[in-house]
């Protein structure tokens, strides 16, 4: 067994956790966070994509409101390549209360939430895919963040701090000396290695997954419950802006522009297990009729991909268990030294990704209460690290054309792996160096492979044999890289297959299958 | 006005169409792209897996379910089929329906079919056959060490080891292009000076004994492009399919384009079949979405030859109601969870079809012909998953010579 030893250990990679990792490092503390999996392959990388203006809750959580209003300023500010600064729009369906509206406007005045009535010609010129039957429409500062992006960049700058980040690390089990935290034990995936990791603080920011955690001290009835939502890509960006209805929050009543597509959110409904999460025919279809309420022939545009979340929602009893919509979003601290009389463990849940950098700096400031040791946090104050050539970096809108434009210019000396997406070999072969454990699902998270319309259908094979010819992988994983692949991008298109992408899934047989005959190749290795 | 109208340009169509004109039928060929052979391997499949692998096509149809196109048309269509496909395209195919052979695909799995072109025969898996893999940097769709790799992972029928290797070659096909298509690689060797730069570049690596396999890209119009390549390197040499579009399937789509003009069909290219008028059980004429107005072609009778979900004739909507998009035909093969989370390749959804008789007149559930002069062949018909049996070709060839021949009955 491997060990190290370090002052905090920061359980789970979602945004909270590298939130919290980078404020622990930041105040000078030696840290190592821990995944499971990939960073954000959880909650993080499975949501809709909104930037919370504050809007959605002015009415019906007013504290969050001014929350989201005050970090959606903050986050733009210090993680600016993670954000579109699109705007956003909230719209009265034909058939919604038109009295919904002033109840928004009064709740966001009172909160700091910036709204604007403006009038349904100037919405519809905005926006001219908008129902023009809407009764009301109001401006809001709603913008698009992609969750990856923003957990990378906040990694990013925890390592620049001397924290370290360990990915594909399971904890399994987490121990103590006498009425403290001593130490955690994780399992490499990639390895097969175990890791002792001693600490004198860890922090639970394991979200949907948290209560588990707290049980692995000793902390039993941690109750978060999963709040399990739908989200569906649709192949265009058939709104520029973010379009919301004007209504109580409730289901499908949001789509957001991200990168190329835009996406429908979202459902929610309990979950008794946040690694099994369904995808229910009868709310993609309540998502496609929603999509019709905001967008006029919604149903005829193609649907890429969906896919499931699990909100760490923290249990209320002052509503309904099978109520999730309506339990807090608010985050809250649990301090166990208080709960459970072990000291050095905290966990945190509820919460939602606008507000993730105030979640980490409750929960950090609560261990420096308890340890007794304050320093100020500066993660308000300081931009992450963007990645990006341009450190002058402005957020705007994504500019769907820029991996053309890349491609332009290097299309006599490098070659197009994925044609949808404009991802070059180099590009490819760049963040496979970086990660030579990498599934083709971690290297689709931070390149975008596979994601566009024909989903894998020419650019697997092509990344399978680069990385087997490059020397990366041997065959045996080659082939199981290639057969995973399929079989995830498979989850996440059955379930809203229709229209042009039944075509498109009809040519990827007939390669894969006619063609290639890939079923009938050798077994390959199980690929993690 | 037409004796018959064919619509669709894949194999069946075309095949459907070479066979009505040479019979002295007046032909029309209505369009919309360019058909599916050219998204092909090329090679003509009949039946690979029923599902277990096949080695005699025509007697493993028999097992097939009832409703599976084959069982419809019989052994004796599926040999006429493959025979009629011999007769058009002579030394272009080789092979027998009665056998089926092994060729490696890209990624190095070995691949059941029936009748294949000269330029494939060399790399089907014998005994004790020592194959290098040639790829070309400048060339994304072929990985020779993958494929290489994956071959000697497994055996030839006999338990021989497969030996294989890999070799990459630093040759655009275009002077300082580094991602060049395998149709330009094809046009650049239809030039005997490009395939002795191949071949210079080439030869010094080969060892004896060895079968060279290069991506298909042996040609597009030379025939006699392989058989040089041949000769220069001294050695056997095969094409390896690869995904689309595919040079052997644009080759064996000209030859039969040409032949269908040859026998006086008229092609109308370019515009769906959006429409049709009916009369008296009959099918009266079909209108085609040409600029500006829809034009309609009459005919005696019609053959239905668009493809299936592939090309859009079969077409699911969001409510997960399946339509055949032209004449709302019945469809077979409906029921619940057409799709589901297990394999893509494998979903009931893509069995589902328009029904025929054993003359292919397209027919609902309960045998009834909604129209007595329609005719199906090709993908569209329902029962068969075509790409995990290896059976599109065989399918399209036999359907279309029954269609023709029953509308040459009189039927």
């Amino acid at each position: 067994m491997r060990s190290l030893d370090v002052d905090v250990v920061v359980i789970g990679g979602g945004s909270t956790g590298v939130g919290v990792v980078r404020d622990v490092a930041m105040r000078g503390y030696k840290a190592v966070l821990v995944d499971r999996v990939d960073l954000a392959q959880g909650t993080s990388g499975r949501f809709h994509g909104l930037l919370h203006s504050g809007g959605r809750y002015v009415v019906s959580d007013p504290n969050s409101a001014r929350e989201c209003a005050e970090e959606n300023v903050i986050i733009t500010r210090i993680q600016p390549t993670a954000v579109e600064t699109t705007g956003g729009l909230f719209v009265t369906g034909p058939d919604d209360d038109a009295d919904f509206g002033d109840k928004f406007l009064e709740g966001a005045a009172a909160n700091g939430v910036p709204a604007t009535e403006i009038r349904i010609a100037e919405a519809l010129a905005r926006e001219p895919r908008l129902n023009p039957r809407i009764k009301r429409a109001v401006s809001v500062q709603d913008g698009s963040v992609d969750g990856w992006q923003l957990v990378w960049t906040a990694a990013q700058s925890a390592k620049e701090y001397g924290a370290e980040i360990l990915t594909y690390h399971k904890v399994t089990s987490i121990e103590r000396d006498g009425d403290t935290v001593s130490a955690v034990v994780c399992h490499d995936a990639k390895t097969g290695e175990d890791v002792r990791i001693g600490c004198h603080f860890v922090l639970n920011c394991a979200g949907a997954w948290a209560g588990e955690i707290a049980g692995m001290a000793g902390c039993p009835d941690v109750q978060v419950v999963p709040g399990r939502g739908i989200m569906i890509a649709m192949n265009h960006r058939l709104v520029n802006s973010v379009v919301n209805r004007l209504i109580y929050p409730s289901d499908g009543d949001i789509i957001v522009p991200v990168h190329t597509v835009c996406i429908i959110g979202t459902t929610d409904v309990k979950a008794p297990d946040p690694d099994h999460l369904p995808i229910p025919h009868d709310e993609v279809q309540q998502m496609f009729d929603a999509g019709e309420v905001l967008v006029p022939g919604f149903r005829q545009s193609r649907a890429l991909h969906v896919w499931a979340g699990a909100r760490p929602l923290v249990k209320d009893s002052r509503v309904g268990a099978g109520d999730t919509r309506h339990m807090s979003r608010g985050m809250s601290v649990l301090d166990h030294s208080e709960r459970d009389g072990l000291k050095g463990l905290l966990t945190i849940s509820g919460g939602k990704l606008t507000t993730y950098r105030l979640m980490a700096e409750h929960i950090v400031n609560a261990m420096e209460t308890q340890l007794g040791t304050p320093h100020p946090c500066r993660t308000a104050e300081e931009a992450c690290p963007t990645g990006s050539a341009d450190a002058t970096y402005v957020p705007t809108n994504y500019h769907v054309t820029h991996r053309l434009h890349d491609r332009e210019e290097d299309r006599m000396v490098d070659q197009i792996l994925c044609e949808c997406e404009l991802l070059s070999r180099r590009m490819f072969t760049d963040k496979l160096a970086e990660q030579p454990t990498g599934s083709l699902d971690d290297l689709r998270r931070q390149l975008r492979l596979g994601m566009g319309p024909c989903q894998g259908g020419f650019c697997t094979v092509r990344a399978t044999g680069v990385a087997h010819e490059v020397g990366t992988v041997d065959i045996d994983r080659a082939t199981g890289l290639l057969r995973l692949f399929l079989k995830h991008r498979w989850l996440g298109l059955w379930p809203i297959l229709y229209g042009d992408q039944v075509r498109q899934t009809a040519l990827d047989n007939w390669i894969f299958s006619g063609t290639l005959d890939v079923e009938h190749l050798p077994e390959g290795a199980e690929v993690v | 006005m037409a004796d018959v109208v064919v619509i669709g340009a894949g194999l069946a169509g075309l095949v459907a169409a070479i066979r009505l004109a040479r019979a002295g039928r007046k032909v029309t060929l209505l369009t919309k792209g360019l058909g599916g052979l050219q998204l092909s391997q090329g090679t003509v499949d009949v039946l690979g897996y029923a599902p277990e692998r096949v080695d005699s096509p025509i007697a493993a149809a028999a097992s097939l379910p009832a409703t599976h196109p084959y069982r419809v048309l019989g052994p004796d269509a599926v040999s006429a089929g493959v025979a009629y496909a011999q007769e058009l395209l002579g030394d272009r195919l080789v092979g027998a329906a009665t056998h089926n052979v092994l060729l490696p695909t890209a990624v190095g799995a070995l691949r059941p079919t029936c009748l294949v072109p000269p330029s494939m025969t060399a790399g089907v898996v014998t005994g004790g056959i020592k194959y290098v893999l040639v790829g070309f940097r400048q060339l994304k769709d072929f990985y020779p060490k993958l494929c290489a790799a994956n071959l000697e992972r497994q055996t030839a029928p006999n338990g021989d080891p497969i030996i294989a290797r890999a070799v990459m070659l630093d040759l655009p096909a275009v002077a300082d292009m580094a991602d060049s298509s395998a149709l330009a690689y094809a046009r650049a060797l239809d030039d005997p000076s490009y395939r002795a730069k191949l071949a210079s570049a080439l030869k010094p690596q080969l060892r004896e004994g060895e079968v060279v396999g290069l991506p298909a890209i042996l040609g597009h119009r030379d025939a006699g492009a392989h058989r040089h390549l041949e000769q220069l390197l001294e050695h056997a040499v095969f094409e390896v399919p690869l995904p689309p579009p595919g040079v052997p399937g644009i080759r064996i789509n000209e030859a039969l384009t040409a032949l269908a003009k040859e026998a006086g069909v008229r092609i109308v290219a370019g515009a769906k079949v959006v429409g049709f008028e009916s009369a008296g059980g009959k099918i009266i004429s079909v209108g085609q979405a040409t600029a500006g107005r829809i034009r309609q072609y009459a005919a005696d009778a019609f053959v239905y030859a668009p493809g299936g979900f592939e090309s859009g004739a079969l077409a699911m909507d969001s409510y997960g109601t399946v339509t055949e998009s032209t004449f709302g035909l019945p469809l077979h093969g409906l029921g619940p969870d057409l799709v589901t989370a297990e394999d893509p390749g494998d979903q009931a959804l893509f069995r589902v079809g328009v029904g025929v008789d054993s003359g292919m007149r397209v027919v609902d559930t309960a045998g009834h012909a909604p129209y007595s002069n329609l005719y199906a062949a090709g993908g569209i018909l329902a029962g068969a998953l075509r790409w995990t049996e290896k059976s599109g070709e065989g399918i399209a060839l036999a359907s279309a010579v029954v269609a023709a021949d029953s509308i040459l009955k009189g039927a």
